[in-house]
């Protein structure tokens, strides 16, 4: 009711105008998101720890800034990789690299500061090392406990619908 | 003339612009923060076995020729220690070049150095935390190697980055049977 009301007293024009920047602030989002996508040659450059593996240098929620670029793996680095098939990607450092002469394929092995043992447990079964491919990029900087919203919203799904009612409430009543 | 609203979200957007600025600044300054690590290392010794170590996850892993080193460190990394440092990821490596592969490189000891108390190491004939196993099954076409002590910074926020303090060369015995070599140091 309040929406028709809105629409009679600033005409159909303005409420267009309105949908029309809104839709703009999203695209540019996207563009954005798309561009350091591809700057970074990643296809999630921002990412959110999602585990304890990596403590005490990282924690959950902590919000990290990747960039894979087209150079090899060192050793030490910290990479987020995801085998294939396995959905979710893992943030851990890179304990051995074997780079072969003529292909420049490399072979990684990973684990988590925070594990006792390397990461082959976590691989598909029977793989012994992980490729340049499966690497979705090398952690170039953090900041912390930035992503905490995002774990409350994964731990507490009616967080999101909640907020995102109260959004929808409050751009139906704010009138500028 | 603004309501509550209105003000509070130009309060909030100014904090996070200034919050922001200052991340970037402080991101971009903590490397440059000298320090001056003292750092020592020496290698005794280097032995090879065959099949000792047993991995759940590698079936190669019973008949693979093994190395074992036995170093001393000694590094007084306090002073690597700056306010922006959540802590020092120091880690040795070994690396090697072999038929076909250019680079091989494995990290054989790590430690997570959390204050300024731990950043005194003094390990005493150590050996390898991880297994040092060449990407085929032995060392034989392996030629010269070298130990490297790297420190890892990791900031409370910002960026990260490397330093490869000390590098020190030496030889994996080539038999198997070969008791000790002595590394070349």
């Amino acid at each position: 009711m309040d929406f028709i009301k809105s629409a009679k007293k600033f005409g159909v024009r303005a409420l267009l105008l309105q949908g029309l920047t809104f839709l703009s602030v999203l695209t540019s989002a996207f563009m954005i998101w798309k561009g350091l996508s591809l700057f970074t040659n990643s296809e999630s450059p921002v990412v959110v720890v999602l585990s304890g593996s990596m403590e005490p240098a990282y924690y959950r929620g902590d919000i990290l800034f990747l960039n894979n670029g087209y150079s090899p793996i060192e050793i030490g680095e910290v990479v987020v990789f995801k085998v294939k098939d396995k959905p979710i990607p893992i943030v851990h450092r890179v304990l051995k690299v074997h780079t072969e002469r003529d292909t420049g394929a490399q072979y990684l092995l990973t684990k988590g500061d925070n594990n006792p043992v390397d990461d082959r447990g976590l691989y598909n079964s029977g793989q012994l090392w992980i490729q340049r491919d499966e690497i979705i990029g090398r952690v170039k900087g953090f900041v912390p406990y930035a992503g905490m919203g995002t774990i409350w919203m994964n731990d507490y799904p009616q967080l999101k619908l909640g907020l995102l009612g109260t959004l929808c409430v409050l751009s139906l009543f704010s009138n500028d | 003339m603004y309501n509550f609203l209105q003000r509070l979200s130009g309060v909030t957007s100014f904090a996070m612009s200034t919050l922001m600025a200052l991340v970037v600044v402080i991101s971009l300054t903590t490397p440059f923060i000298p320090s001056s690590p003292t750092f020592d290392v020496s290698l005794h010794n280097v032995q090879t076995t065959t099949g000792r170590a047993m991995d759940p996850f590698d079936r190669t892993s019973r008949k693979a020729e093994y190395a074992r080193l036995t170093f001393d460190l000694d590094a007084d990394l306090s002073t690597m220690f700056n306010w922006n440092t959540k802590l020092l990821f120091a880690y040795m490596t070994v690396d090697y070049t072999s038929v076909g592969f250019d680079t091989n490189r494995a990290v054989i000891w790590d430690r997570i150095i959390r204050n300024k108390r731990q950043a005194k190491l003094k390990l005493r004939k150590h050996h390898n935390k991880y297994a040092l196993r060449n990407f085929g099954l032995t060392f034989d076409d392996v030629d010269g190697a070298n130990l490297t002590l790297h420190i890892n910074p990791v900031p409370y926020l910002g960026v990260m980055y490397d330093k490869p303090l000390v590098s020190i060369p030496f030889t994996i015995p080539r038999s198997s049977k070969a008791a000790s070599s002595p590394g070349q140091v």
